[in-house]
């Protein structure tokens, strides 16, 4: 098994080691390919802008023969570049893999569909190309010796010209590494009640989350708040779901957190379905109490 | 402007039929919602010339989907669109990715277009790779994740939505674009759209009138994701009691 890693991080180096066989990293500058030394068998360096899927893709595919697997993180420009090579190569493309295994020529993986309600494993030959869905490879990738090549002349005019980059503003919010999140939704119904779950959060020593309407339709948060299948995967100790219906796209989101509660008014809400331990009750009279009682219950 | 749109017949996944397994021949096809913001740009789009759209049929029993597949794709048609391509063959079931955009490139060289539209992925699979793979099959190039899209003398204008920044990027046409759900509200179509839209064609295609030919299969197998949770209600009592429960129960599990 010979293993083009696109995008490395340990993650990804992580799940491909476990494969066995080469690693090779494909990276895009001298220094990333110093941080990366010992960690990869080769490590390819092509000096263009990782930012361009066009680029990249032309990259993977002047690199790729001699490997049997490209493997990439679940970036939506690393989906874009994994689509590309993928039709080049006449190769499947797994996305958002949650566990993977070679044999004898075929490679096995699962992965969430049908809007998370479902696990499928699929059964694609070599070669192939895979992304790993965040957060479920956890390991250290063996320490190797690395050597490092150039991917020489690799002819891209890209043909999509990036005109402006803009960050979005970041805040100090890191839902993805939360022990605990108190999460909002439509039940609110004004901003300014939002802050409620603000101070839940902060006597709880939590983060708020939010689900898509919040975010997208009403923007009463930024989007680093927003959980679910477009939004961020979360894996807190305590999700703690207010005001939300529970729709399976929102789930998807917090399939792996540890234990689930929910509050809604409606008795029958889907939410209900998918929590450990759920109150039926009018958040505007429970939140609150909660804030309250609990830090009074941490002030001891 | 000629605009082709990916228009995907999907499962729906909010009424999948589960036994023991997922039961795809019963779970009933609607358009992948984000699909509708696509149909949606190219209304918008088309100016006086014409917008249509490509389906793929992937799922059987072949007879049974055709007809949903012809129902949903009434409702693109009543978006808006002008015509739809139905490409349906026994080939295409279970068809790899490789052969589906094989397929639909296939139509988009038979019709023409100077810009097709898509939505960033599907509700049933959600694997976002058909517009770079329909993209690397014409040949042209992909602008993903659009949330803003502007024509401007033979070119497109872009705002593509990323994890943490915001690009604006501009490609020649013709052009492959992915759009998100923020770039648009799509319209509900009226009862006379509704009406119209049953006029309008519906054309079925085999791979033998696109005069190409397709083997690869992929081979998977689902299972019902069963979520394992306590599901313990508090319904009983005032709210300071509800909440002195609740806190009790988090306290045991020892999470707060
Ligand atoms: C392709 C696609 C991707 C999507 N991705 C995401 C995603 O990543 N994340 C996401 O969250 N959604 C996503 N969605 C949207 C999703 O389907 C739902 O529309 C959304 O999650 C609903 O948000 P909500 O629960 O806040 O609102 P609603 O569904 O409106 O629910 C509000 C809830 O609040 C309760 N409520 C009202 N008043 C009170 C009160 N006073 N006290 C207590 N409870 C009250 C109501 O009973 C109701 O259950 C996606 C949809 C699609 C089609």
């Amino acid at each position: 098994m010979k293993t083009l890693v696109v995008y490395p991080n340990k993650e990804l180096l992580y799940a491909a080691s476990t494969l066995g066989g080469e690693i090779t990293a494909l990276v895009f500058s001298q220094k990333e390919a110093e941080a990366l030394a010992g960690k990869a068998h080769r490590i390819l360096v092509a000096e263009i802008d990782p930012k361009s899927p066009d680029a990249v893709a032309e990259a993977v595919i002047k690199a790729f023969p001699g490997h049997d697997l490209v493997m990439l993180p679940s970036t939506k420009n690393a989906r874009t570049v994994g689509g590309l090579i993928a039709q080049r190569l006449g190769a499947e493309f797994l996305t958002d893999v949650l566990s993977l295994r070679a044999e004898g020529g075929v490679i096995k993986a699962e992965r969430y569909v049908f809007g998370n309600k479902a696990v499928a494993t699929v059964e694609a030959q070599l070669p192939a190309v895979v992304s790993i869905a965040l957060g479920r490879f956890q390991g250290e990738p063996p320490t190797v010796q690395s050597i490092v090549e150039r991917v020489e002349e690799v002819a891209i005019a890209p043909k999509v010209k990036i005109l402006s980059v803009e960050e979005k503003p970041r805040g100090a919010v890191k839902l993805e590494e939360a022990e605990i999140i108190v999460s909002v939704g439509r039940g609110f119904k004004k901003k300014e009640d939002l802050q409620m779950a603000f101070e839940l959060a902060k006597v709880l020593g939590g983060q708020v989350g939010c689900s898509r309407p919040i975010a997208a339709d009403l923007k009463w948060l930024p989007e680093e708040h927003w959980v679910g299948l477009s939004g961020k995967k979360v894996k807190p100790k305590l999700y703690l779901a207010i005001g939300i219906s529970g729709q399976p796209q929102h789930i998807a989101g917090i399939l792996d957190s540890r234990i689930i509660a929910a509050i809604n008014n409606d008795p029958s809400a889907p939410i209900f379905q998918n929590a450990d331990y759920g109150v039926v009750e009018d958040l505007y009279k429970i939140v609150p109490i909660l804030i309250n009682k609990i830090s009074k219950l941490k002030a001891k | 402007m000629k605009v082709a749109v990916l228009v995907k017949t999907a499962l729906d996944t909010g009424q999948l039929r589960v036994r023991d397994t997922v039961v795809i021949e019963e779970t009933p096809f609607k358009i992948s919602d984000i699909d509708r913001n696509a149909i949606e740009e190219a209304v918008k789009l088309k100016g006086q010339d014409k917008a249509y759209g490509v389906t793929v049929v992937k799922w059987g029993p072949l007879q049974k989907k055709i007809q949903e597949a012809e129902n949903v794709l009434r409702e693109a048609l009543a978006m808006g669109l002008d015509e739809v391509y139905l490409v349906v063959d026994e080939k295409l079931l279970n068809a790899s990715h490789t052969a589906t955009a094989k397929a639909i490139a296939a139509v988009i060289k038979k019709v023409g277009a100077d810009i097709v539209l898509a939505g960033e992925a599907t509700v049933d699979n959600f694997t976002g790779q058909i517009p770079a793979r329909v993209a690397a099959e014409l040949g042209w190039p992909v602008v993903t994740y659009v949330r803003e899209l502007k024509i401007e003398g033979g070119r497109v204008v872009a705002k593509r939505d990323l994890e943490d920044h915001v690009e604006v990027v501009e490609a020649p046409l013709p052009v492959v674009v992915s759009v998100t759900r923020e770039i648009n509200q799509p319209r509900i179509p009226t009862l006379l759209a509704i009406r119209a839209a049953m006029k309008k064609p519906i054309n079925k295609l085999t791979l033998a009138d696109l005069g190409i030919d397709i083997t690869p299969k992929i081979s998977a197998s689902y299972r019902p994701l069963v979520i394992q949770r306590k599901k313990i209600i508090i319904k009983d009592g005032t709210p300071e009691e509800k909440a002195e429960k609740l806190i009790q129960y988090l306290r045991q599990e020892g999470v707060i």
